[in-house]
């Protein structure tokens, strides 16, 4: 055996190029296993992070009863004493009070049906990320009262521009109808525009003066991380009482079940690409075998056996995964750590990602567990592909094989 | 003289040809394979959504889409309706008549769409009386409307309640009346399940004061992949100073945006997918070189010139790509059409956020030829590229070290 191990290992360096070509196939196999992971992985970050920011928030509190009835006299009770929970919260980055009101926006020409969303402008500012998202104007900095913030697709529904004056009309809590006349200080765009055809930010403090009363019927919530979001969630739920919390999850299932599907559409991918590479080694090790026929035969006309040439070509295959994982790995670990920080700029294939409002970049994430999770994968497949090879080395008669040329 | 020689070459060591040709038939193979996958996904994606609401194609009014008002509707003429009844590709037409008004019930009011349709057609398009949860369909001369399924739970109405529509009628007439519900439809998109009412389009042209006008046409499409054909074939022929001809790429500009953004990734993994591939062929190409030394050297020492040596195996490489890549797509073919068929079925919770929003949860293959046809060309590409290091290892070839080797 350890003769055998012997041959194989000179072997490999005897003839460095061909053995070279398994290595990279081995290496770019494990690279482009990790890469796509996290490629996947971070793009679908990037999309759970902008909704989160532009429109879920971590956590929400509601109203019993608003969450199935959408009546404005549903707002939540007891401020001052959920406002310091919310302050006595650890994991909590920053919360802010919402009214929400379904109306109706009208334009000199047009109207159109609107969720009215009432803001504190300081808290929101925290916890929404629709101050970046301003294409024109400001975000309620003016002094001037009445001011509303609407979507760049309602702004063109609506023929409207900024500083354009709008008509809002919905019910008040105790379901008066409420009509006010706002001027438009900003126009947002995310990545729905759906979303901002049909969703518009006013200040509470304008609102509570029309309708002559306040209240809020929300309360967005945003954690310092992600993975703080089930704990936080928990333990309000401990605390608070009379009212439905809602983590992302359970305000936007899509958005959690888009890295299911993300899943299911991985496993596809990589069984092809995993596929591609078997089929990839095999190929070349069998011309390697075949490319050494008058070697193998010699060998085993001075009476190396069988089990032995088989071992033989195992064992090759063997060292060459060895060399060429750790260098898979290392390479996906480089590239990873070089992406994640510069980005992957997607824009040489078309700015696809930007007209939906997401960034062009693409920060790809994984964990660790994937690298040795993949490095195995493909060192499995490896000594896989390297049977049939080995197998057809079996079949060489010595006699004939050393006649070849 | 060459190509002779080409061709017997390739046949004079079949195993090693096979091994070859093998390679780019798996090249072939997983390109074709992964791509069909894609497409497939985005055709099904946009079946679905043309089938939710839109259509393929659809006829307004020139200016209608930009400014979608009532005022923009018109009245079918002799001329138009000869031009699509006479079309080919083309099956059936919807008319509708959309407008917005106020709902009210009870102390609740809320913006809605109003569609005026014929049910009966709009039900082979978009399978409305599939999507009933209660009530039944009604028949075109009733005034009875079906209400969705959020509008009716934000209401707490049911079938045999009424409803009372406020809303502008044509050229500014007043369009208000109650009507009954007869049925409940849930529709997949959430955006139009919580604002949408159908009614029969006699009842919505009688409330709009419209007699005869029509918003929008909705062309049925018999084969969707001859899709650009008709709609240029009736672009030639319609007065398009008085109407305009939109496709679903205009009428849906979100979901074009949503396959351009995941088509970029997709590109990406693509290239990865590439990268194994080049590889592996590269690979063969390499043992072929070392294998074929010897027979270099004696070639050309007893005379032939490197060039022509090149150009035969130039021919050799595209003919071995060729007969690969015809291998492989009449190989990928079967497969793509089982899974055209069989489509894969997304998991247990993936599958149920992708049913909510009305898809069928499935990846299924695409089986359009032009994938074949551009993947085709590009290993062929990648063949002719991979033979650059024969050839080199040939200019720079020395025939006795060759033949010693």
């Amino acid at each position: 055996m350890k003769t055998t191990i012997k041959i194989a290992w000179r072997n490999i360096w005897r003839t460095p190029l061909r053995s070279m070509i398994v290595i990279s196939s081995i290496v770019l196999g494990i690279w482009a296993g990790i890469f796509v992971v996290a490629f996947c992985y971070g793009l679908n970050k990037q999309r759970t992070q902008s909704s989160i920011q532009n429109y879920t928030s971590h956590i929400q509190i509601l109203h019993p009863e608003y969450d199935n009835d959408f009546e404005s006299k549903y707002v939540l009770e007891n401020i001052n004493s959920l406002t310091e929970s919310l302050e006595k919260e650890k994991g909590i980055h920053a919360y802010a009070f919402r009214s929400m009101m379904f109306g109706m926006v009208s334009s000199a020409v047009k109207s159109n049906g609107v969720q009215i969303i009432g803001i504190n402008a300081n808290q929101e500012k925290k916890v929404s990320n629709i101050i970046n998202k301003l294409t024109e104007g400001s975000y309620f900095d003016t002094k001037r009262k009445n001011s509303v913030l609407i979507g760049e697709s309602l702004a063109e529904k609506l023929n409207v521009s900024l500083k354009s004056k709008i008509v809002l009309t919905f019910q008040d809590h105790e379901n008066n109808i409420i009509t006010g006349a706002f001027r438009i200080c900003g126009i947002y765009k995310t990545q729905y525009s759906k979303y901002d055809e049909s969703h518009l930010f006013i200040q509470n403090i304008d609102l509570h003066r029309l309708i002559k009363n306040d209240g809020y019927h929300q309360v967005a919530i945003l954690c310092s991380s992600l993975s703080e979001v089930d704990q936080t969630q928990f333990s309000l739920k401990d605390k608070l009482d009379g009212y439905i919390i809602k983590d992302w999850k359970a305000i936007s299932p899509e958005l959690a079940y888009a890295d299911e599907v993300m899943e299911t559409w991985l496993f596809l991918i990589m069984i092809i690409i995993m596929l591609a590479l078997i089929f990839g080694i095999i190929n070349t090790m069998l011309m390697a075998v075949f490319e050494r026929r008058k070697e193998l035969g010699m060998l085993m006309a001075i009476g190396m056996n069988k089990s032995k040439v088989f071992s033989l070509i195992i064992i090759e295959t063997l060292f060459l995964s060895l060399v060429g994982a750790p260098m898979g790995m290392l390479l996906g670990f480089l590239t990873i750590s070089i992406t994640s920080k510069t980005g992957i700029d997607l824009s040489i294939v078309g700015d696809g990602l930007q007209s939906v409002g997401l960034s062009n970049h693409i920060y790809p994430v994984i964990a660790p567990k994937f690298y040795a999770f993949i490095g195995l994968m493909v060192f499995l497949f490896t000594l896989i592909a390297a049977i049939y090879p080995s197998k057809k080395a079996l079949k060489l008669k010595p006699t004939e094989a050393i006649r070849t040329i | 003289m060459i190509l002779l020689m080409a061709w017997r070459n390739i046949w004079r060591n079949k195993r090693r040809s096979i091994i070859t040709i093998s390679s780019i038939f798996c090249a072939v193979f997983f390109a074709v394979f992964a791509r069909s996958f894609q497409i497939g996904v985005y055709n099904k994606m946009i079946e679905n959504m043309v089938g939710m609401y839109t259509g393929y194609l659809q006829i307004h009014q020139d200016g209608f889409w930009e400014e979608q008002s009532i005022d923009n509707s018109f009245v079918l003429d002799a001329e138009l309706l000869d031009l699509i009844t006479r079309s080919e590709n083309i099956g059936n037409f919807n008319e509708r008549l959309e407008s917005f008004a106020l709902t009210a019930s009870g102390n609740l009011t809320k913006g809605a769409i109003v569609m005026g349709v014929d049910l009966n057609k709009e039900d082979q398009l978009m399978k409305l009386n599939s999507k009933m949860t209660a009530g039944e369909f009604p028949t075109d001369s009733s005034d009875a409307i079906l209400l969705s399924e959020g509008l009716a739970q934000y209401y707490n109405l049911t079938v045999g309640d009424s409803l009372i529509l406020l809303g502008q009628g044509y050229h500014g007439a007043s369009a208000n009346g109650i009507f009954p519900i007869q049925g409940i439809v849930k529709l997949p998109v959430p955006n139009l399940n919580d604002r949408m009412i159908f009614m029969p389009i006699l009842a919505a042209q009688k409330l709009y004061d419209a007699t005869d006008r029509l918003t929008s046409l909705v062309l049925q499409i018999d084969k969707p992949s001859s899709l650009s054909k008709t709609k240029n074939s009736l672009l030639k022929k319609m007065n398009l100073e008085k109407y305009e001809l939109l496709d679903w790429k205009s009428l849906l500009p979100e979901l074009v945006q949503t396959i351009q953004a995941d088509s970029a990734g997709g590109i990406i993994i693509l290239g990865i997918l590439y990268m194994i591939i080049t590889l592996g062929i590269l690979g063969t190409l390499l043992m072929m070189t070392a294998e074929r030394m010897y027979e270099f050297g004696i070639l050309v020492s007893i005379g032939m010139r490197k060039r022509k040596l090149i150009l035969t195996l130039l021919i050799e490489s595209i003919m071995m790509g060729l007969l690969g890549i015809i291998l492989g797509v009449i190989g990928v073919s079967p497969v793509r059409y089982y899974f055209y068929l069989n489509p894969i079925r997304l998991q247990a919770k993936a599958a149920e956020s992708v049913e909510a929003f009305g898809f069928e949860p499935v990846i299924p293959a695409s089986l359009d030829m032009d994938i074949a046809l551009n993947h085709s060309c590009l290993v062929l590409l990648i063949v002719l590229l991979c033979s650059i290091y024969p050839s080199i290892t040939i200019l720079r070839l020395q025939p006795v070290k060759a033949m010693k080797s």
